[in-house]
């Protein structure tokens, strides 16, 4: 029996695929985001009072994925943005290579902003790189506050932890103090901003944090 | 569940590298996995199992070893030769 090294991640493949989205998007000066959560955290309904908020001219697209179903991207199209929808059928998260074809036909020089919404999942997108500039993962409040202690790994890779659903606290034994605590456990520069899309609180911060972190890239 | 997928890749790089000793046969595959990789050892082993289960790399054994934080490489292969 002979043990030799064996060097190399074992996401080697999408890391590489990965890659090339990240240059071409530095290439044609693309900030993408790839938003992370649970299924029904608020993915889809930030990325609609996002788009409500941004006038006509503003360069910004989204690809969003599900397993199954295209009603995501039915419900953002209405804003007037150019928006794809990714059908993993079954896959529980996106991987570079779908992020590829979907831009596939897309002018990226055209584009200065691109929101990517993963598959509902708080653990499989974590593995996946997109070539993205920064994860965004969101934790709704009656989710539960020690879910950044669950799944570490998506709050240990995430920019900004987004507390979304925060016009439910009165209604949900939420204590949102200790869910940020429990995120910086795992990840003490994680950077936390809260959030309501149906009362719009927090809303501008989250807006000025996305503009400023796209400037900054 | 995106082990198997997981599990599939590290088979494929198995194949690869065995390639590289041959006529030697592969036994043992060791990989790093970190606490913040998000992927299930337990469930990663499993699928790593039914797939190697039946194929041309069977009989073939997963080694999953403590890794630094979000950590998922290849670490090693044991090999047989005949
Ligand atoms: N009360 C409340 N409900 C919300 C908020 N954001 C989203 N929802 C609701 O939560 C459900 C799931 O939201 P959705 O955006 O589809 O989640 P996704 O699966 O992460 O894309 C929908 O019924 C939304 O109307 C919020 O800030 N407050
Ligand atoms: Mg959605």
């Amino acid at each position: 029996m002979t043990r030799v090294p064996m060097e190399g991640k074992v996401l080697n493949e999408n890391d590489r695929a990965a890659a090339e989205l990240r240059a071409e998007f530095a290439r044609h000066g693309v900030f993408a985001v790839n938003l992370i959560s649970s299924p029904g955290s608020g993915k889809t309904a930030l990325l609609e009072r996002t788009l409500e908020s941004y006038d006509a001219g503003r360069r910004v697209a989204v690809l969003t994925g599900d397993i199954q179903t295209d009603a995501d991207a039915a419900r953002l199209a209405r804003y007037g943005f150019p928006v794809r929808q990714i059908t993993t059928a079954g896959a529980c998260h996106l991987d570079a290579r779908m992020i590829r074809r979907a831009l596939d036909g897309w002018e990226l020089a055209q584009i200065d902003l691109l929101f990517i919404e993963n598959v509902g999942n708080l653990v499989c997108p974590t593995s996946y790189d997109l070539g993205e500039a920064c994860k965004i993962v969101l934790l709704s409040v009656t989710e539960g506050e020690e879910k950044p202690l669950k799944y570490p790994g998506i709050f240990f890779k995430s920019e900004l932890m987004l507390l979304t659903k925060i016009d439910l606290l009165p209604y949900v034994p939420f204590n949102i103090d200790v869910a940020e605590a429990n995120a910086r456990t795992i990840h003490p520069e994680i950077q936390i901003a809260r959030l309501s899309c149906t009362t719009k609180q927090g809303l501008d911060e989250w807006l000025r944090w996305i503009d400023a972190r796209k400037g900054g890239q | 569940m995106h082990e198997v997928g997981i599990a599939n890749g590290i088979l494929e790089a198995v194949r690869k590298e065995t390639e590289a000793h041959k006529p030697a046969r592969a036994v043992k595959v060791g990989v790093r996995i970190g606490e913040m990789a998000g992927i299930d050892p337990q469930s990663l082993a499993f699928s790593f199992e039914v797939l190697v289960k039946g194929s041309d790399l069977e009989p073939l054994d997963l080694a999953i070893e403590p890794g630094v934080l979000d950590e998922l490489e290849f670490a090693y292969l044991e090999l047989e030769v005949p």
